[in-house]
Formats: C-alpha cells, structure tokens, sequence
C-alpha cells in the first residue's frame, strides 16, 4: 500500500517519560476509509500513541504523517478526537458547547445551528439542547461528547477507548454511529481493550504491547479457523446426554467450556464426517469449527510477552 | 488565529454573563461605599467621659480661681461653640482632641497654697475613695509674675495616678493652660478679648493655579489618583490573573483539555485565554474608572485629572497583565486543583503585595531610591512607574519609556516561562510538580 494515500503513517514513532519508554519504534500506516482498531493491555501505550498522532504530544523521534500531512496540527479540522479522558464545561449549555466546539473545527458557520440541533436529535438526546452539560446523566454526556468528536464530519475519526462506561443501548449507538461515520468514508481509528467490540467493528487491529507493535493484521485473517481438529457446539437440549459425543469414534474427547462443549477430532478423520456424526448423536442447536477469538490472541500475546519479557518489535501472533 | 478569538470569546461570554461576575464587579464599589460610611460612624463614637477629681495646689493663689472657671466651662455647652471658634481659627488639632478624645468631668479638689506637696501626693493612691483622684497639679510661685530679677515665668508639676487614662492629662493640661494664661493676663491688666485677637489668625485655603485657570487646591489629590490608578491596576491584573487560573484548573479537572488540544495548539489555547480575560477585565477596570471619572466630573473636579494618565494606565495595565496573567495561567496549567495552585501561587502574591507595600513611600518621594528601583524591576515596575507617573513629581520621559521597554522584555520572558510550563503542565495529572519538575518542563517543551 502507498503510504502517500495514507490517513495514518507513523514510522519508527518513540515516545519516553524519563525511564519509561510509552511507545517503542512504533511504525503503523492506515489507508483512508478503513476501520482500524488499536488494542492493547491497560498501559500499552496506546493513548500515547494516539496523542502523538492528534500532535497533543510530540514524538522524541521517528517520522509521523497524518491525513497528509506532516503534523495533525496542520489537519486538525479534518480530524475528529475523543479523548480518553474527555469532559465537557459543566456551566455551557449543550447547542453552544457543541457550536462552540464545531466552530474550533472549522464547520462551515452556515446552517450550523440547524446541523447541531439535527445531531442531537439523531442520538435521541433532543430536548437537552438549553440544558446545562452539568444537569445531564452520565451516558448523556457521553452521546454528547461522542457527537462533538463527529459534529463536523471529519475525514479521520480517533476514538480513545469510546466504550468505557458506556450502557449496553449506548455502546449499540455508538457501534452505530462508527459504522455511519466509516460509510460516510470518514477512517475510523479506536482504542479498545474490550475484544468482542473490536472484532465485532474493525477491518483491522492493532495490537501494541509495552509500547512495541505486536499485531498488524486484517481481522478475517487474524480470525481464520485456524484449529481444523476441533470442534465447538451448543445443545439444544442442555439436559442431553453428551457422553454419545464423547463415545462417537471420530472424537478423541469431549469437554464442557461455559454453555459449550469442544470436541478434539482423533487423527485422520474428516470434520465434515465428524460434523455429521455430532448432529446425529446430540440435538444441537449451534455446531462450528472451532475459531479463535481476539481475545484469545489477545491473552496468548501477553502471556507470551510475559513469558519472553522482551519481544521484538513487530512479531506476529504466535497462535 | 480565528481560533483564538473563539477561545477569547468563549472565556468573554462564560465569565462575563454570570451572577458571579455581577457580584463580583459590584462588590468593590459596595464595600467602597460601606467603608466610607461605616467607618466614619466608628470613628465618631464617643469615648466615655473621663470623671474624677483633681487637686490643685496653688502657692500664688491667682491660678486656683481661674482653674475653677476652667472647669466649669468645660462642662457646659459653650465649649463646644469655642471649640469650634478654635478651629476656625487654626485649632484643629485640639479641636480634635477636645471632641474625640477629651471629654471630662472634673471636680476641683482646693488644697492650701502652703500644702506638703508629699503628703498630697499620697492622696493619689487613697484605696476606694469615693470619686476617682485623677491628677495633683502644684502650681509653681513664678508661674503668673516672674521672681524678683528674671523674667521667666514658671509653669507647674503634675502628678498622676499609676494606670491612668491618657486623656486625663490631656484635660489637665488644657484646664491649667487656660488658667494661667488668664490668670497672667489680670495680673498685667490686659485686655483678655483683645488678646486674643491679636493671637487668632485664621487657616485660609490656597488656590491651585495652573494652565487652564484657578481653582480651590483639594487637599490630598496628589496622594488619592496615584492611589486610584495603582488600585485599578492592581484589580485589573488580580481580575483576569484570578479568572484564567481558576479557569484553567477547571478545564484540566473537568477532562475537557483534551477536547480542546484535539481542536487548537496549546499557544492557540493560552493565547484565546489570555485574550478573553484581558477583555475581562478591560471592562471590569473601565467600569470602574467610568464610575470615578463621573464622579470627579460631579463634584466639578474633572480638570483634576490629567488624561495622559489614562493611557499609562492602558500600557502599564497590558505589561503587567500579560507577565504576571500569564504566569497564574502557567501555575493553573501545572496543577490539578485550586488548594494545589495556592502553594504554587505564594511567590506571584507576593509579588503582588509589593505594590501594596511600597505605594506610600513611592507616593511621598516619588524620586527616592525605592522608587527608582521599583519602577525598573519586572514584574513590579508597572506598579512602581505608574504612581510615580501619577504622582505630583513625575519621572522624565527616559525613565518612563526604560521602564515601559524593560516591562515588554518581562512579558516576552513571562511569556516564554508561561508556555513551555503551560504546554506540558495541561495534559499532566497527579502530583504538583516542584521546582526541580518544573525546570526539567522548560528544557523538555
């Protein structure tokens, strides 16, 4: 990929606060228009490195190009940022606080009002346009704050960690509104430690670990059945006896895990052949090979990282 | 740059149009107004009357029954008519005495001119006696006519009590002053009235004779509008100082900073706060000076004001907005709550109590060494030069304009500190930092 066409383009990007290194020779390049998510632990280095993207920090080295140019300074009203730690001025009322913040992106002034009050009406907020930002709840604050990272229709869109704290009909809103602002062509770059939420989102991860790039690959491709000799299935019937699949002789064994049950298929027999044999042994009411999960790759990079101490710096996943 | 007037506008419309903002303006001038009502009423409450009883040995016996008319006037309604005629005719001081300090009610206790003054002097100390014994006068033998072959004339001894109320001798004092005297003028046969014609001469008013005419001299101006001036400064500079720390430590607690860096640089920021407050307080300061000038203009005092001092004001009010405004937004910015700014706060507020310190002593000698000094260091010399601008000897232009130029290179220095600090102070949480964090801040931005 031409890294000219590039939203994103951090190359050999290093942030330190003394001893600490946050973000370690961080290269990552994200065309325009993809959906890419950055996971990573608890003090990976993500907000780091996100900060130094938006140019809030400054890297101690390394080259970092954003939507085409050199400092996202020089873009700032092309792009739009939810900050992990995010507020609002308690004392502004929304319209204003969300004018005022439209206004501070370069939105056209034209029609402005109408646009703001049509945003919050969008996200089922209307009526707490006059109201004081101190008198909403918490999840309203956040529709808002999210609205006033998208209020001016960016082209890049950074979002760090956006769920956090968010109840399950405001995270649907806002996978929504993610996905609307990616249709629009807008690119879309979030911070998540939540996995499902990525995987369920994302064309793309990112995966950073003590501030070193572990993972840089497409979701289908991170997500591939990669365990052909197992298989996962749900009963149908949560009292049937599940024994009749351990007994079958494709299955080598059988084990419950959560409302699942996994069945490792013996050597040399056909998993179609023992899909079959299950479906005639058991009612099922969910039958599948077995895939990993983000979140297993997520749990055997760290662990690994853990283990080893010192990866190097763009290893791939070693499932 | 029309990012940062939106910033500047932002902080304008937030502060400005806010009941806080209100009070805030309205309370100086509503405790001005109480201070100048109350405090008079305070001053003017009467001391309670000093009563007692003094004795008087007088060995020439031409004292004793003037001292008794003394006395006697001095309860009556009449003094306070001589009081006023004393002050009318230069007596003010007295008068003063005599009207806060010195009301009595004395009873004469007459000894005998050949009495034992030792012996007297125990009645001082009687234990419980019936009145209060408040003093023992012995008039001396030459106090009305000299001895024989000299000329002086004696006065007399006052004896007093241990704890005695200072105004008793205060009141002593003036009875036996007026009884000698009267007491010397029979004894020469002199006319009394007469006398004191020829001692009255009355205090007149002078009249301030300048370019655009005559006018009656207002005692005190030249202490009162270098006064006003360093206070509006003063309030200018703590207004806008006060408002963009406060402002600043809520932008950074309530997480909103973030928000902002993702719109504007962090000089685009602290440029549009500085601005806002600067308007701010602009208006808060012309109110004021609205307020006095029409104040001046109706008690007909206008020309007592030269405008020239307006602008100094402008130009002194900008320096020592920016240096010190900018350095309370800096301290904002390194800081997570408002009991943290405090202790970072301590060296810029008493930087601040200079002036306040210093404004008396500049004022009286505005060519003093201090002065000089004053007006030239940053970032105190704003405040300095502009009383000695104000006052009744100003400085030669070089002086002003050395200072004007050495506050400029303050504010760029202020500036440069404010910025560095400002720009990695707004995205740090946790522990304030020290001196030693701070440095390192100014070398890393």
């Amino acid at each position: 990929m031409s890294t000219a066409s590039a939203a994103i383009d951090l190359s050999g990007v290093t942030k330190t606060f003394g001893s600490l290194t946050a973000v370690d020779r961080l290269d990552l390049t994200i065309p325009r228009g993809a959906l890419y998510g950055f996971i990573g632990p608890n003090g990976a280095g993500k907000t780091t490195a996100i900060r130094m993207i938006m140019s809030i920090l400054l890297p101690d080295s390394g080259e970092l190009r954003v939507l085409g140019h050199a400092s996202a300074l020089e873009a700032k009203d092309r792009i739009g940022y939810l900050p992990e730690e995010r507020g609002l001025y308690r004392k502004m009322k929304v319209a204003p606080y969300l004018t005022f913040i439209a206004r501070l992106k370069g939105a056209p002034e034209r029609g402005l009002r109408d646009r703001v009050y049509a945003a919050i009406e969008r996200i089922g907020l209307k009526g707490v346009e006059g109201k004081r930002c101190e008198e909403l709840s918490k999840g309203m604050s956040q529709k808002i704050q999210i609205l006033a990272a998208t209020i001016h229709e960016p082209d890049l869109l950074i979002l760090d960690e956006p769920f956090s704290g968010l109840d399950p009909v405001s995270t649907r809103l806002l996978k929504d509104l993610i996905l609307t602002e990616h249709r629009r062509g807008a690119t879309v770059l979030f911070s998540t430690h939540v996995m499902p939420q990525a995987e369920e989102l994302c064309d793309h991860v990112v995966m950073i670990h003590r501030g070193r790039k572990m993972l840089d690959d497409p979701v289908s491709s991170i997500l591939r059945p990669h365990d052909s000799r197992a298989l996962t299935f749900e009963l149908l019937d949560p009292k049937a006896d599940v024994r009749a699949v351990a007994a079958l002789p494709e299955i080598a064994h059988c084990v419950r895990v959560e409302s699942r049950y996994e069945a490792a298929l013996r050597d040399g027999v056909d998993a179609a052949r023992a899909m079959q044999a299950v479906l005639a042994a058991v009612p099922v009411a969910r039958i599948e090979l077995k895939r990993r999960s983000l979140e297993d790759v997520f749990v055997a990079i760290v662990a690994g990282a853990e283990g080893e101490r010192a990866p190097a710096a763009g290893d791939k996943a070693a499932a | 740059m029309n990012k940062v007037w939106q910033i500047a506008g932002r902080e304008f419309v937030a502060t400005v149009f806010t009941k806080g903002f209100m009070i805030g303006l309205l309370i100086v001038p509503v405790l001005g107004a109480l201070l100048a009502l109350v405090v008079p009423r305070l001053f003017g409450d009467r001391s309670p009357t000093v009563e007692g009883e003094i004795a008087v040995v007088d060995p020439t016996g031409a004292v004793l029954p003037h001292v008794r008319d003394a006395i006697a006037s001095r309860g009556s309604p009449v003094a306070v008519t001589e009081i006023v005629e004393r002050a009318r005719a230069g007596g003010a001081d007295e008068m003063v005495l005599d009207v806060l300090g010195a009301t009595t009610r004395l009873t004469l206790v007459e000894r005998p001119g050949s009495a034992d003054v030792e012996q007297e002097k125990g009645w001082l100390n009687e234990p419980t006696p019936a009145a209060p014994h408040l003093a023992l006068v012995v008039v001396h033998a030459n106090a009305v006519e000299p001895a024989p072959g000299t000329s002086n004339l004696g006065s007399y001894d006052l004896y007093v009590p241990s704890r005695q109320d200072n105004r008793v001798e205060v009141a002593v004092q003036g009875v036996m002053r007026d009884a000698i005297i009267e007491a010397r003028v029979d004894a020469r046969d002199l006319n009394r009235e007469e006398v004191t014609r020829i001692m009255t001469v009355p205090r007149v008013r002078s009249t301030t004779v300048g370019a655009d005419g005559e006018r009656d001299t207002v005692f005190g101006v030249n202490i009162i509008i270098p006064a006003a001036f360093m206070g509006l400064l003063i309030m200018g500079v703590m207004f806008a100082g006060q408002g963009m720390l406060t402002t600043t430590v809520e932008e950074k607690s309530n997480r909103v900073m973030e928000v902002l860096l993702s719109a504007v640089s962090p000089m685009q920021l602290m440029g549009g706060k500085l601005l806002g407050h600067m308007g701010i307080s602009l208006l808060a300061m012309s109110l004021y000076l609205g307020l006095g000038l029409v104040a001046l203009a109706s008690f007909s005092l206008f020309g007592l004001l030269d405008l020239k001092l307006i602008a100094y004001l402008l130009i002194f009010y900008l320096i020592a907005f920016f240096t010190i405004g900018s350095l309370m937004m800096a301290v904002g910015s390194a800081v997570n709550d408002m009991r943290e700014a405090q202790q970072l706060m301590m060296p810029l507020m008493f930087t601040m109590m200079v002036p306040w310190i210093l404004w008396w002593p500049i004022v009286q000698n505005p060519s003093s060494t201090l002065a000089l000094v004053v007006s030239f260091v940053p970032p105190v010399n704003s405040f300095g030069m502009l009383l000695r601008v104000a006052s009744s000897t100003p400085p030669p232009a070089w002086q002003v304009w050395l200072s004007i130029g050495l506050g400029v290179v303050g504010v760029f220095g202020a500036l440069w500190v404010a910025a560095k600090v400002f720009r990695v102070g707004i995205l740090m949480f946790g522990k304030p930092p020290d001196l030693r964090t701070l440095i390192r801040w100014l070398r890393a931005a």
